[in-house]
């Protein structure tokens, strides 16, 4: 038997003997403990954590604290005899075992409650034990043990009809969880004991052996470090606790306060108060690191418990402030470095010094990531703030600050980066670079202007940045530019693509569409987009709409309107541009994805107006649906031919009410204008749009505006070609041009465009100026039908033929091909080329009309 | 009354003129709203003799206004399967009965337009009639067709095939391959014959057709009026020499452009359905070996091992859509192009003739 399975054995059953017998080896070494902790075992009973903390802080090791009842017996008993006193690992080891026997104990009387609890108890223990090295073997095993019993349970849960009682389904369920998060961590350890128990078990008879020894030399010296600390009492804090604020203790807090972390019953805003008291006493730059590293972590979890709730706004500022400190302090203090990969360093007596040969002292820490969860804190707050108060135009101005400490950050890392042998991760670079990216991109340049300004104001003098040269990003584009070259050069998947849309959103925000459309569509994110996380998503999302707005503002209606469809035309604008929450009517949405969903709104001052957009949509609609419209006119080949079914339901919704009153929203004035235009009447349809409102949002109103209609002055002409052309012989030019105050060159260009796009069936006389209409061009209706059938027909044809080659795998000469003509022979030509194929005869189809092409029943079909 | 007959299937339906006019009567006064009613009459020796007919109450379809003429039709296509009308059906069997007309219903009738007439209802109701009686057939009436000229009426039965799977309520891929079930096989048509009374034929025959001369030759003696021809009533008609192709095929071109549609959207679902089986049996399979190799484990670990057949509680494989609809719509199709093959072999007939006298010599 090992002697930890000794001391579980006479933990739980009191049977002193052994314990005596080996607590006598020790006897004489911890003699001088033994009486401290004797006394001391009642009073730290109560709250293990801190008793915890005092352990470590006060060296008093109290002997096996759980086992009060049985110590106190053999006190009772035998008061002479010798009391046992074990290291401070023993006794863990004891706790364990002692919460161990009480799990199995849970377990015969089937209390999950109490084994949910237990559990818990036994996951931290069993994290502080193995805190060195590996997890403690009977840990492992009672692991492994209540895996089993849990499995059990449920599967007898799942046969019985009866119900467990609440605090027990509770507790299974809770326990289940842990369960497999633990056994995660340790899996190499529990595979190797389901393996071979007994071979596991046994193994550990030697390996704590020598480990056992170590822990009395530190014993000694952590006495030591306890009776210094003593001395130097002078504050009293909360619960009793001795408190005292030397620059020499400062570590010890430190500690206290980091093992803390996390726990219940934790009071953070008093640590953080300490913290404070500590900063103002560290004299030594690694204290104050120390201290404001903790501090803006102590600060930050705050906040950490509701996922929901944001920082309260004065730690922020702190922690802004802290950050800024930090900064100070590494500046002025080149040979310290707060560095993610340095190591721990364990001695809380004497700090570290500068060793030979090495550089700096690295204080394990990072930067990045305080930087980032300030950014989020503050998006945070901003989501949770109504917009249109004065608050929120508060709290934006700390956008300011924060843009400053993202710029400091970069700076800093800037400075790491150039000693290669640091090895500073260019990720942590990158990512600094994207979260000042994405302050910068959605602003107009002057903006960015001064926020740069600002930001060159707060660093040091004399400092420059390596990837953004002060003389260099003085214009917000450029800014854009180097900040996004880098990421291209530097970074790769998610960040770059990132890097990528936030400059197309610049450049189309400033009105470089070709740029911007260019970049976009180089990009080549649209058919990988789907591959990204939701957020990378929704940014490409904002970068498409505000390309699309771009392309309005340029005039190019089309390239507008097939840009903005996809965004536009689901009706889920909000929801695609995380604008706001869509109240979903058929899907369940549980909590938690409704808490997601909330926690990625873009806050406010980032949106992108939805009221516009839809404008400038409904608008690029309008324009290119009302010819359509005329020209399709009642052929139902071409009918089914819809540029934006919104818009079709929209203008079908309207022109089917009986009164329509004068336009109050934008889209009643989109709607009658479209009317208007559609009757040829294009003043008033110029009247109904200019009459919107909201292009006063638009930069440069009155150009939007002229250019609005001079667009629906040619539209117009040509509706009115389309719908009037049936009703004239010959069309003087001039007429058009008085009728639609356009030129005359002007009008000829557009019908020349028509006739050259055969949409219109007619000549242009250059001579007399007059447009010549042929007539007997058009279809029959029967012929335009006998048309779509045939079209049909040849469809099925293909359907049919795919499914076959699909069910013959493209393997057998499925049909007999001879006979085909060329044309057919190569459209089925081979399984390869399937789908091009059919696409090609499709081609053909639309060009030849009536033709069959290709497939057994065309070659059929012509004989 | 029935017993005997059955054992002989019906081959051939001859109808009564009374009956066909009664029917075209209500049927031009629906219009386009179907009618449907029940047939009365007997079956003898493999033909059924369709002696009389009375139509279907639909409700309320006087004060329902354009709006709601979906749901009249909707109405007028359920009527024969009503419980109210089966009532109604029966009462009037009765009371025909006693004024000694054949009180034995061998069926219904409807109406129809453009043959568009193969629809779920036709077949339920069809079903609803057959089952209880095989000798039942339905007559439908083209209304629109018989307003273009001839007469368009025809006799329609479920085929025995067609009748067993209905029962079974499943038309899945499966059991259609198994049944070797297609749509040629959901319908039997049988050859329909008009049969007049002795005493309307003579009265048709004193119908005083129009003068062909202005002076009428008077006979000069009584054999000459003995070997003068019968002059067929109302004949010739030229009703037939219609030339107008247009709109026929217009509109037939239409119902086969939705009917095409329509097979579409059923040939979407089918797709969606296997997209969706396939997707749910890898996820079958992943669990399955999943599962097997858990177990493996478990053995290896000298464990129970987990049931292997859990898969059928946890994933739930989507119902296959019912293949009637489809086969219903191919029906259709070909009833279509049946009717378009049968109109242009006539009017390329016209057409020639036409052509032949136009054409210079």
């Amino acid at each position: 038997m090992s002697r930890f399975f000794t001391g579980g054995d006479s933990s739980s059953e009191s049977s002193s003997d052994e314990e005596e017998l080996y607590s006598s080896e020790e006897e004489g070494q911890d003699q001088a403990q033994k009486d401290d902790s004797d006394e001391d075992e009642s009073e730290e009973e109560e709250d293990e954590s801190e008793s915890e903390s005092s352990d470590e802080e006060g060296g008093r090791s109290g002997a096996a604290r759980f086992l009060r009842g049985e110590d106190s017996e053999s006190e009772d008993s035998d008061e002479d005899r010798v009391k046992t006193v074990k290291s401070a690992k023993d006794k863990r080891f004891q706790e364990l075992e002692s919460i161990i026997k009480a799990i199995e104990n849970g377990q015969k009387i089937n209390d999950w409650g109490s084994i949910s609890n237990e559990f818990d108890k036994l996951n931290r223990h069993a994290s502080k034990v193995g805190e060195s090295g590996k997890p403690p073997k009977i840990y492992i095993r009672a692991l492994v043990e209540l895996e089993d019993f849990m499995n059990e349970t449920i599967s007898k849960q799942k046969v019985t009809p009866k119900k467990m009682n609440a605090t027990n389904a509770r507790g299974l369920n809770a326990v289940k969880q842990k369960i497999k998060k633990v056994t995660k961590d340790y899996q190499t350890q529990v595979d190797a004991f389901k393996a071979d128990e007994d071979e596991f078990m046994k193994s550990e008879d030697e390996a704590p052996a020598p480990k056992v020894r170590k822990p009395k030399a530190t014993d000694t010296y952590t006495e030591a470090a306890a009776d210094a600390d003593e001395e130097g009492f002078s504050t009293i804090g909360k619960g009793g606790k001795t408190l005292q604020f030397t620059p020499e203790s400062i570590f010890k807090h430190l500690r206290g306060i980091m093992e803390s972390r996390g726990k219940k019953n934790t009071d953070r805003l008093e640590q953080i108060k300490i913290m404070e008291k500590l900063y103002s006493v560290a004299v030594t730059p690694y204290q104050q690191i120390r201290v404001l590293l903790t501090l803006v972590s102590a600060r930050f979890d705050l906040s950490a418990g509701g996922t929901a709730t944001s920082m309260p706004l004065e730690q922020w500022k702190a922690a802004e402030q802290d950050i800024s400190n930090l900064f100070e302090v590494l500046n002025k203090n080149q040979d310290h470095i707060v560095f993610e990969g340095a190591e721990e360093w364990e001695d809380d007596e004497k700090p570290p010094t500068l060793q030979d040969g090495e550089k700096y002292i690295k204080v394990p820490g990072s930067i990045v990531s305080y930087i980032e969860r300030l950014d989020d804190e503050l998006t945070r707050s901003l989501q949770s703030i109504d917009p249109h108060t004065s608050e929120y135009i508060e709290r934006l101005t700390d956008e300011g600050s924060l843009y400053n400490v993202i710029f400091r950050g970069q700076l800093y890392y800037e400075h790491l980066r150039k000693d290669s042998s640091l090895e500073t991760p260019q990720d942590s670079v990158n990512r600094i670079v994207m979260r000042r990216l994405e302050h910068v991109y959605y602003k107009p340049a002057q903006v960015v202007k001064i926020l740069e300004e600002n930001a060159w104001k707060t660093a040091p003098a004399g400092f420059e940045s390596t990837i953004t040269p002060q003389a260099d990003v003085a214009d917000a584009t450029n800014l854009l530019n180097v900040l996004c070259n880098y990421l291209f050069i530097n970074s790769e998947g998610i960040i770059r693509a990132r890097a990528m849309l936030c400059q197309i959103y610049f450049l189309a925000l400033h009105d470089e569409y070709y740029r911007a459309r260019d970049m976009m569509l180089m990009s080549h994110l649209q058919e990988t987009i789907n591959s990204f996380d939701v957020l990378t998503q929704i940014l490409y999302n904002r970068t498409l709409v505000q390309v699309g707005l771009c392309a309005f503002r340029k005039g190019l209606v089309y390239d507008a309107q097939n840009t903005l469809q996809e965004i536009c035309g689901s009706g889920r604008q909000k929801e695609l541009l995380a604008q706001g929450v869509m109240i979903q009517r058929f899907a369940q949405v549980s909590p938690e994805q409704e808490r997601l969903e909330k926690q990625r709104q873009l806050p406010f001052h980032m949106h992108i107006n939805l009221e516009l957009l839809e404008c400038v949509y409904l608008t690029c609609s309008m324009l290119l649906e009302i010819p359509l419209l005329a020209q399709t006119g009642s052929s139902p080949d071409v009918k089914k031919r819809v540029i934006s079914k919104t818009y079709r339901r929209m203008l079908e919704y309207h022109e089917r009410q009986i009164f329509t009153g004068p336009p109050e929203n934008t889209r009643d004035h989109v709607m009658q204008a479209s009317r208007a235009l559609a009757a040829g009447e294009w003043k008033k349809s110029i009247n109904f749009v200019h009459s919107i409102k909201i292009w006063d949002l638009m930069p440069d109103t009155e150009g939007i505006k002229t250019m609005l209609s001079k667009q629906i002055q040619e539209e117009g002409l040509r509706t009115y070609l389309f719908t009037y052309a049936p009703f004239y012989d010959t069309l003087a030019v001039t007429t058009l041009s008085s009728m639609f105050e356009l030129e005359d060159r002007k009008v000829a260009a557009i019908v020349s465009k028509m006739i050259s796009h055969e949409e219109l069936a007619a000549a242009l006389d250059q001579v007399t100026s007059t447009v010549i209409f042929r007539k007997g061009v058009e279809l029959s209706r029967l012929q335009s039908l006998a048309l779509t059938l045939s079209d049909k027909a040849a469809q099925l044809i293909e359907t049919n033929e795919r499914t076959l080659e699909q069910r013959t795998q493209g393997t057998a000469n499925a049909f007999d091909r001879r006979g085909q003509n060329q044309r057919g022979g190569a459209r089925g030509g081979g399984q390869r080329g399937g789908r091009g194929g059919a696409r090609g005869g499709g081609g053909q189809r639309q060009a030849g009309g009536t033709q069959f092409t290709g497939g057994a029943l065309g070659a059929a079909v012509r004989g | 009354m029935a017993d005997a007959p059955k054992e002989t299937p019906i081959s051939s339906v001859l109808v009564e003129s009374l009956v066909i006019m009664k029917i075209i009567r209500h049927g031009a006064s629906t219009f386009p709203t179907p009618a449907t009613g029940a047939i009365v009459g007997m079956d003898q020796n493999g033909v059924l003799e369709i002696t009389n007919t009375f139509a279907f109450p639909t409700g309320d379809v006087a004060n329902t206004d354009g709006a709601h003429q979906n749901d009249a039709s909707a109405l007028a296509a359920a009527a024969p399967r009503a419980k109210a009308n089966m009532v109604y059906q029966n009462d009037m069997i009765r009371h025909l009965k006693e004024v000694n007309v054949d009180a034995n219903g061998v069926g219904w009738y409807t109406t129809a337009a453009m043959g568009n007439f193969i629809n779920l209802n036709f077949i339920e109701n069809q079903y609803h009639y057959q089952k209880d009686n095989d000798q039942t057939v339905a007559l439908v009436n083209d209304v629109s067709r018989s307003s273009q000229g001839a007469l368009n009426l025809r006799a329609f039965r479920l085929s025995p095939a067609f009748m067993t799977m209905f029962k079974e309520g499943k038309f899945t891929t499966e059991s259609l391959q198994k049944s070797k079930l297609t749509f040629k096989d959901i319908l039997v048509e049988l050859p329909v014959t008009v049969h007049n009374s002795h005493l309307l034929t003579s009265y048709i025959h004193q119908f005083p057709g129009f003068p062909t001369k202005a002076e009428v030759d008077m006979p000069a003696s009584v054999s000459d009026i003995l070997k003068a021809d019968v002059k067929l009533p109302l004949y010739p008609s030229v009703d037939t020499l219609d030339l107008s192709i247009d709109p026929f095929l217009e509109k037939s071109c239409d119902l086969l452009l939705d009917s095409i549609e329509s097979h579409y959207t059923e040939l979407n679902n089918h797709q969606y359905y296997q997209r969706q089986m396939a997707r749910e049996q890898t996820k079958i399979t992943a669990w399955q070996t999943k599962r097997k190799a858990e177990n493996a484990a478990r053995a290896a670990a000298k464990q129970e091992p987990l049931p292997e057949d859990e898969w059928q509680r946890l994933f739930k494989i989507p119902q296959e859509p019912s293949r009637l609809e489809a086969l219903l719509n191919a029906k259709q199709v070909e009833q279509y192009s049946k009717q378009i093959d049968g109109f242009t072999a006539n009017v390329s007939a016209k057409m020639f003739a036409v052509r032949g006298n136009l054409m210079p010599e």
